[in-house]
């Protein structure tokens, strides 16, 4: 007993000593201190930081790591397997238009914007990149470089959102799908899914849960395992953290 | 490997407009990765470009490889790595520029592997079995002898830093910090080592009992 105290006082010590500070660096911005893209000013305080911080080192090594990837002899008839199965999917869902019809059209002015922005915006902004951050795998803190459009995709940062339920083997089918709030979040959309991402429902609510309708938990069968993720938005409706995919099965 | 090399350097010196001059898409390879991103969007973003395929294509090994380590299982990586794709696809609207793609590629596939690892350890107590399994009858590193008068998060930190070498700290970091099994930090950092991070934890562990035994003497001393 004492012993299982000792253990869950030392977990959470070193959680708190190990985890992200305000000070530490995000991915996006630990790739522009490897690569030298990062603006001078917000360069030289967040450099300090990184080279004294065991989280920062930690995600500067495993950054270069994804970036060096390559499999290991052990991993490559895995790696060529999932890679053709990727790409025959991302083939067949084409319906793109040809190089052609972009280059009739107009030019590419969201490019342009943006590497023009780059220069001066973001320079004045990542000034204060080192002071304004926030916890956890924060991107997206960059200035905003070109507007999207009303059809754009919506911004969606990386923080992510901790789901309570449901997950795992389960008894019966859930009543609803729950969550960790977020003081971020305006509004939350959820959605089902069968393990192809094929989906089976979406909602959208203001609340850190979401009842299942019963045609929905209908569908939850025994041994069918389903997906399910929520993304969290803000007052615009931009996606700001998300889930993951959960799974979870009835026991059979 | 796919993605690597310049042509997934954000800086071009082209302008995209000129870059899609091929109609017959001959001319993709030479295409920077902001290009592809680019010309995607500007073609409405919906459905899968022969832009997004060709920039897809360049990062499959680096992804899949990655979620393969994270996972251990080829159906599993499978379903992360396509989760990472459709992800990336669904709001490649986001990428600013402001990074290699190849970069914020790595942003949202760290995401969906911590989603992923958070919601396989709530099923079971993975990490306390990781070290239970790691310190067999270890009495120098039990719980109750690390860190038990070093309550302070600063003193914790000072101690991790000076006391560990880099490894170690990386273990520590990725086991205690975000909850990553010993087993995928083994395959994420490369460990070659027979029992991989486990020896680290084991080593790191020792050492910081150590330290403490020494700052309790020296108190002892000073009292």
């Amino acid at each position: 007993m004492a012993e299982a105290e000792a253990r869950s006082r030392e977990r959470s010590l070193l959680r708190k000593a190990l985890s992200p500070s305000y000070a530490c660096a995000t991915p996006l911005e630990l790739g522009g201190l490897a690569d030298g893209s990062l603006a001078r000013p917000a360069a030289a305080p967040l450099r300090d930081h990184v080279s004294g911080c065991a989280r920062c080192q930690t995600e500067l090594t495993l950054l270069k790591e994804f970036d060096n990837a390559a499999p290991r002899p052990d991993e490559e008839r895995a790696v060529s397997w999932i890679s053709a199965r990727l790409e025959r999917r991302f083939s067949e869902a084409s319906a793109g238009p040809s190089p052609s019809r972009t280059h009739h059209g107009a030019a590419l002015p969201r490019r342009s914007r943006f590497m023009a922005l780059n220069v001066g915006g973001f320079a004045v902004a990542a000034a204060t990149l080192a002071a304004a951050v926030a916890i956890g795998l924060r991107e997206g803190r960059a200035p905003e470089l070109a507007q999207p459009s009303a059809t754009a995709p919506t911004v969606l940062r990386s923080a992510g959102i901790t789901t309570l339920s449901p997950a795992g083997d389960l008894d019966a089918p859930p009543n609803e799908l729950r969550w960790e709030p977020r003081t971020d979040a305006a509004s939350y959309s959820v959605q089902v899914m069968e393990v192809d991402y094929a989906e089976l429902w979406s909602a959208e609510t203001h609340d850190a849960s979401i009842a299942l309708p019963p045609a929905v938990r209908a569908r939850i069968v025994p041994g069918k395992p389903l997906l399910w993720e929520v993304v969290a938005k803000d007052a615009a409706g931009r996606g700001v953290a998300w889930s993951g995919k959960q799974r979870f099965r009835i026991k059979t | 490997m796919a993605g690597g090399g310049a042509r997934g350097q954000q800086s071009c010196s082209t302008p995209a407009s000129l870059a899609v001059s091929s109609s017959d898409g001959g001319d993709l390879e030479a295409l920077s990765d902001a290009d592809l991103v680019s010309n995607h969007l500007a073609a409405g973003g919906g459905g899968g470009s022969i832009w997004l395929q060709e920039l897809f294509r360049r990062h499959y090994t680096k992804v899949v490889t990655w979620c393969l380590r994270v996972a251990g299982d080829r159906e599993e990586a499978h379903d992360l790595a396509q989760g990472v794709f459709l992800k990336a696809q669904r709001y490649l609207g986001s990428f600013r520029g402001d990074s290699k793609v190849s970069t914020w590629l790595y942003s949202i596939t760290r995401s969906e592997c911590l989603n992923y690892l958070r919601s396989r350890s709530s099923l079971n107590d993975a990490l306390d079995d990781d070290v239970a399994e790691a310190l067999p009858d270890d009495p120098e590193s039990r719980p109750e002898n690390v860190f038990e008068f070093r309550s302070s998060v600063q003193a914790a930190r000072a101690l991790l830093d000076r006391e560990l070498t880099n490894v170690e700290k990386r273990v520590f970091t990725l086991h205690y910090g975000d909850d990553v099994p010993l087993q995928t930090i083994t395959r994420l950092l490369g460990l070659e080592n027979p029992s991989g991070a486990k020896a680290y934890l084991v080593s790191a562990r020792r050492k910081l009992a150590r330290a403490l035994q020494r700052w309790r003497a020296c108190e002892r001393l000073n009292a």
